[in-house]
């Protein structure tokens, strides 16, 4: 089952240069899909359109097989933002926080060993504790579909292993399927299904072998592969 | 405690510290969606409801209560399209607000007692009318947060996770500002245009500064807004004092207590 269809989709923010252009691009079911792309690329601005805050200037997007234009299934979506902006007297506590969804988040704080930080407050967490908590929150409703916007973003290689391992489960096991946005190329080959090399149009959409040479033409850099391996 | 037996009193108080629940549980949130100056700007913009009112000859606080609303949700519908920022709107509402007032004033003439009380509060002349209308208003507050208490935390959290769970922000947020516009209108009654954002800021952030949870702040706003009330109310009883100013003078010494706290307690 597709569970992202995109068709010759483009976006601009002003109506003249387009930030996203022309991307076509096919998302099944389980799948674990890693998106690079330096800085500007575009790959905010896509998850952006797949949540339905902005709308594609031309082209189609289908989301579970329904017309982004027409679909209200927002449940099956989990999202992680990359950076928050929370009032900095915000007093809420994780719990209260995992709490919000109405769900029972018992299985998810076991997931993500959360036990100890549920009477602390949000934003007295480090960085890579929030961004754990803001993974909690997107999961207590066992979404069908998660974007993740820089989760591994601030954490320690700990924290980075566990994240990776708890949604490589979610994928292999549970049938999920997960985009995430990712600076860490190495990472991203070691771990997913699929890569996605996005630069304004998509430069490649395939398995992590076959993206080496496209990450190293895309950043100018080489000897990817021996930092993925 | 003799004075505690008069009626005036008694419908005064129960006014002010109904006021007081509805204020406490908007500030909050308010305060955490970055609209501490909606406050401010409403009961500004309030004053002209009252000066059309008095004007026309129609009843001035259920006017007041249709026109602020009006005047909120202008302010809700042009910030969220993004194109003006939302401080400027609100600005422009004060201004605008005060302008009418006075312009009908000078027009009219004549309203100077009323004007006054509006101005500065008379919570100890409330009518029966005025005190059943804080209550129903009172009512209808609590069974908005009830009822959107999820929602609106999340809101006040992140706008898009919001989203994304389904919560219809827009609408959300045009309820919470016309929350916020009839829990000023009652406000005014209480402690006046000038300090009616005081009821709804000062208690909300004492209680962000002390609060570990979100229910605890909510807590916190609810007792220093009531005691507030209580205490300024009594103060100005017995020391014949005006009671709005202290009402909003007990208000801030509680947030400057809450402060040096926060201040030797950087957790």
């Amino acid at each position: 089952m597709q569970v992202i269809e995109i068709k010759n989709l483009s976006f601009s923010y002003d109506g003249r240069t387009d930030v996203l252009e022309d991307l076509n691009l096919t998302v099944r079911r389980g799948e674990f899909v890693g998106i690079v792309g330096p800085n500007g690329a575009g790959k905010t601005t896509l998850f952006r359109i797949l949540l339905g805050f902005l709308k594609p200037r031309r082209g189609s997007l289908k989301l579970f097989g329904e017309n982004i234009e027409t679909f209200r299934r927002w449940d099956r979506i989990g999202y992680v933002p990359q950076r928050l902006s929370v009032e900095r007297n915000f007093p809420a506590t994780v719990r209260e926080l995992l709490d919000l969804t109405g769900e029972d988040p018992q299985e998810v704080i076991a997931l993500l060993h959360l036990n100890d930080l549920l009477d602390r407050q949000f934003l007295r967490l480090s960085g890579g504790q929030q961004q754990i908590v803001l993974l909690g929150m997107a999961l207590v409703r066992n979404p069908d579909l998660l974007l993740l916007d820089e989760p591994t973003a601030g954490l320690d290689v700990h924290f980075q292993r566990h994240i990776i391992q708890t949604l490589r489960s979610l994928s292999v096991r549970e049938n999920r399927t997960v985009l995430m946005i990712s600076h860490d190329i190495g990472l991203v080959l070691r771990t997913v299904d699929r890569v996605l090399c996005l630069n304004r149009r998509v430069r490649y959409y395939g398995e992590p072998e076959g993206a080496i040479e496209a990450v190293e033409e895309m950043f100018g850099i080489k000897g990817v592969r021996d930092g993925a391996s | 405690m003799e004075l505690l037996s008069y009626d005036f009193v008694q419908r005064g108080l129960i006014t002010g510290l109904m006021v007081a629940v509805s204020s406490a549980v908007a500030g909050v949130f308010l305060i955490l969606r970055r609209m501490a100056f909606l406050g401010a700007g409403l009961s500004h913009a309030a004053f002209g409801g009252v000066a059309v009112s008095l004007a026309v000859g129609i009843d001035p606080l259920l006017f007041t209560a249709l026109f602020t609303l009006a005047v909120g949700n202008f302010v809700q519908l042009i910030s969220g399209r993004r194109k003006v920022p939302g401080d400027a709107v609100i600005a422009l509402v004060f201004s605008g607000g005060i302008a009418l007032a006075v312009l009908l004033l000078g027009i009219f003439g004549g309203f100077s007692e009323h004007v006054f009380g509006y101005l500065f509060g008379s919570i100890l002349m409330v009518t029966t009318g005025e005190l059943i209308f804080s209550g129903a208003v009172l009512c209808g507050v609590l069974l908005f947060f009830l009822r959107y208490y999820r929602k609106l935390l999340l809101l006040t959290f992140s706008e898009e996770i919001a989203k994304v769970q389904g919560v219809n922000v827009r609408v959300l947020n045009h309820l919470l500002v016309s929350v916020a516009s009839l829990v000023i209108v009652l406000a005014m009654k209480v402690v006046g245009i000038i300090l009616a954002s005081s009821l709804v800021v000062i208690p909300a952030l004492t209680a962000l500064m002390l609060g570990r949870s979100f229910r605890g702040s909510l807590l916190i706003a609810l007792a220093t807004a009531v005691s507030s009330v209580l205490l300024g109310t009594l103060l100005s009883l017995y020391y014949n004092l005006p009671p709005s100013g202290s009402i909003v003078g007990v208000m801030i010494l509680f947030f400057l207590a809450s402060f040096l706290k926060k201040l030797r307690d950087p957790q």
